[in-house]
């Protein structure tokens, strides 16, 4: 069997997903990053390689998320794509004829216009992370409460209060204002949801034509509050596919197959065998001019893998030397 | 001899040439402040309240570090250059800013450039006083300024002539060297980039974001290599008449693009600019009319490269893919 890997490194979680040579999926995984991307990736790799059947051969490997390059060099990426597009070819890989994307992940959130299969615009969020993944579960938790319950129980909600949305300090000292005036849990929960979704559609979702089919992805999806309020808003059926949670980590294999297959050459992926190299990581301060940029430097089993975060090209091309020699 | 010193941001970008030809011939020395660095934004942020926009902390920084290098930092007050279309007041206000919050700066030199409440004369009369520092001879100050005109003439034609951008132009003026964005490869696709030059042409705050575009394939086409007319009906076109004083590099620049060849146009505006949040969202609303790829990068002192880098790259896949599939239709 020939497999294409799709490695998604996001700030909150990591995903990795595994396709056959028919575009099925075949295993997937959803792990925090706990912020170690390194560590995650590594132990992502260990744990896909016993999903696949006996004899399967990885023919193409492509990385995703906020942590593409470094997740790019561990694994030896055949492609390093944004998330916009790893999440528009994964969605269109399940609903052809979609229009519209919403995805929301841990600390972003993106909308994705399409027509006719082809992006057409797009905005993410910019400086704020209000209405994220990381903000629900933040408040989750100040609740005592899992965020796997925290969507069913804002479903019970029957008098939402109104709580502010724009901004997550705010929205905090709004909720607990709410609570201290003896609103129940699941209204304030359902508020809390209204009012993200609110922020989602006059922030990012500003200007945009939303027209169906609209489909729902990313860690977030798994909210069923979210998913009401947004329906409740637009008046539409939003569809959230399976896997929607890796969708990035599939568009990511999608596009690895695209590259393969187009370009009739050999993967460069690096072997399941990375999950026992040791990496290390450390960062200095380039004293070369005034910018004193850190630049962050890779280590695999005693060699620089990568080395970057400068303003200039000089520490990459230093790396990309140092490969050579090697 | 006296050393005048410009800081090497905000209007440096489009006049400095025309500035050092002026004093240069009153026959004072002209030093510029280095580019930006981190040390320039720290240094200009920890002067001003927060809410000042980024290239105001920036100018800051650059009058910082030309302290104890020149005897002069001309710092101009623009408040306007043609009738009834007026500068932001963050321009109005710059020296008043630079003499609160630098106060061991140099003295200043500081006209007050007013064309649409003062007409030319008072613009000749505000010349002549900032030339007193140097000669009492109307003569002389005559001649600089004609210098300085011809010089600014030279230079704007070169952008539009050439299609080349200010920071080409501005290097090839300084060193005479020809800079390494010329003779660029055939590409996939054409950007025009929008925003005023000292967002565009400063390459630490924006992350060097014409080189990065340009080796995603792009070729990139900037607001001052239009021609004047083409951004004055860019202009009229978006919103009838202008209401602020670099308009052009904006709403102009965007009209223009929007509805000329280039596959997609690209603004880049500082966070907290207030004239720019409103001309910004005229142009994405044409751009939706004109339903042609537009996208508005916010920068500020706290930007990350990863997101300006994957907005960067998603626009340009979006780009590729669009072309292929409008080549299949």
């Amino acid at each position: 069997m020939e497999i294409y890997l799709g490695v998604d490194v996001g700030s909150v979680t990591t995903k990795l997903a595994a396709l056959d040579e028919n575009e099925g999926l075949v295993g997937s995984l959803y792990l925090r990053t706990q912020g170690k991307p390194i560590v995650m990736v590594q132990q992502g790799m260990r744990d896909i390689a016993e999903c696949l059947p006996a004899g399967a051969v990885v023919r193409g490997v492509g990385t995703t998320g906020s942590a593409r390059y470094l997740a790019g060099v561990l694994v030896g990426a055949d492609v390093v794509k944004n998330e916009i597009t790893a999440h528009a070819v994964g969605a269109t890989h399940y609903v052809p004829d979609v229009q519209t994307i919403f995805e929301i992940g841990g600390q972003d959130s993106k909308i994705i216009i399409l027509r006719q299969g082809v992006v057409v615009d797009f905005a993410m969020n910019t400086v704020c992370a209000a209405g994220t993944g990381s903000f629900l579960d933040q408040q989750a938790s100040r609740l005592s409460m899992k965020i796997e319950d925290f969507g069913r129980q804002a479903l019970e909600s029957q008098m939402p209060v109104r709580i502010a949305g724009r901004c997550t300090v705010f929205a905090e000292s709004d909720m607990i204002h709410k609570q201290q005036m003896g609103h129940r849990t699941e209204d304030i929960l359902y508020g809390l949801c209204e009012a993200l979704v609110r922020n989602y559609l006059n922030n990012i979702g500003l200007g945009k034509e939303i027209l169906p089919p609209v489909v729902f992805q990313g860690g977030v999806a798994f909210n069923p509050g979210i998913v009401r309020a947004f329906e409740d808003t637009l008046k539409t059926k939003l569809i959230v596919p399976p896997y929607h949670e890796v969708m990035g980590a599939i568009g990511a294999a999608l596009l690895a197959k695209e590259e393969i297959e187009s370009h009739r050459r050999e993967t460069q992926f690096r072997g399941f065998g990375i999950s026992d190299m040791s990496f290390h990581t450390s960062s200095f301060e380039c004293k070369a001019c005034a910018n004193i940029c850190e630049i962050a430097q890779i280590m695999g089993d005693g060699k620089v893998v990568a080395r970057w975060g400068g303003r200039c090209d000089m520490w990459e091309r230093t790396s990309a030397s140092v490969e050579q020699q090697a | 001899m006296t050393t005048v010193g410009i800081p090497q941001a905000l209007l440096y970008y489009q006049y400095y040439p025309m500035w050092k030809t002026f004093f240069q011939h009153l026959g004072a020395q002209v030093v510029t402040s280095p580019p930006t660095t981190r040390g320039t934004v720290t240094s200009g942020s920890a002067r001003v309240v927060a809410e000042t926009c980024l290239p105001v902390k920036v100018f800051c920084g650059h009058v910082i570090s030309l302290v104890g290098k020149c005897d002069y930092v001309f710092v101009p007050s623009i408040r306007s250059i043609e009738r009834d279309a007026y500068n932001c007041s963050k321009f109005l206000g710059l020296p008043d800013v630079v003499k609160a919050v630098v106060p061991e700066c140099p003295p200043l030199l500081d006209p007050d450039i007013d064309i649409s409440k003062e007409g030319k004369r008072g613009f000749y009369l505000a010349i002549y006083a900032l030339a007193r520092r140097f000669t009492w001879n109307p003569l002389k100050v005559k001649e600089a300024a004609e210098a300085a005109w011809q010089c600014h003439m030279r230079f704007q034609s070169q952008t539009r002539e050439e299609g080349i951008t200010l920071s080409c132009a501005l290097s090839r003026m300084e060193d005479g060297m020809p800079s390494d964005e010329e003779g660029v490869n055939p590409s996939s696709a054409t950007i025009a980039l929008i925003g005023h030059p000292y967002v565009l042409y400063d390459e630490y705050i924006n992350h060097r974001f014409l080189q990065r575009l340009r080796q995603l394939g792009a070729q990139v086409v900037t607001p001052e290599m239009a021609q004047i007319q083409e951004l004055d009906r860019g202009v009229t076109r978006l919103i009838g008449k202008p209401y602020w004083t670099y308009e052009d590099e904006v709403t102009g620049a965007g009209g223009h693009y929007l509805d000329s060849q280039v596959d997609g146009v690209i603004a880049i505006i500082a966070f907290g600019c207030g004239p720019d949040s409103v001309m910004i969202d005229v142009v994405k609303r044409y751009a939706q009319r004109v339903s042609k790829p537009f996208m508005a990068i916010t920068i500020d002192e706290h930007t990350a490269e990863a997101g300006l880098v994957t907005r960067l790259e998603a626009f340009m896949d979006m780009l590729r893919r669009r072309q292929g599939w409008e080549g299949k239709a």
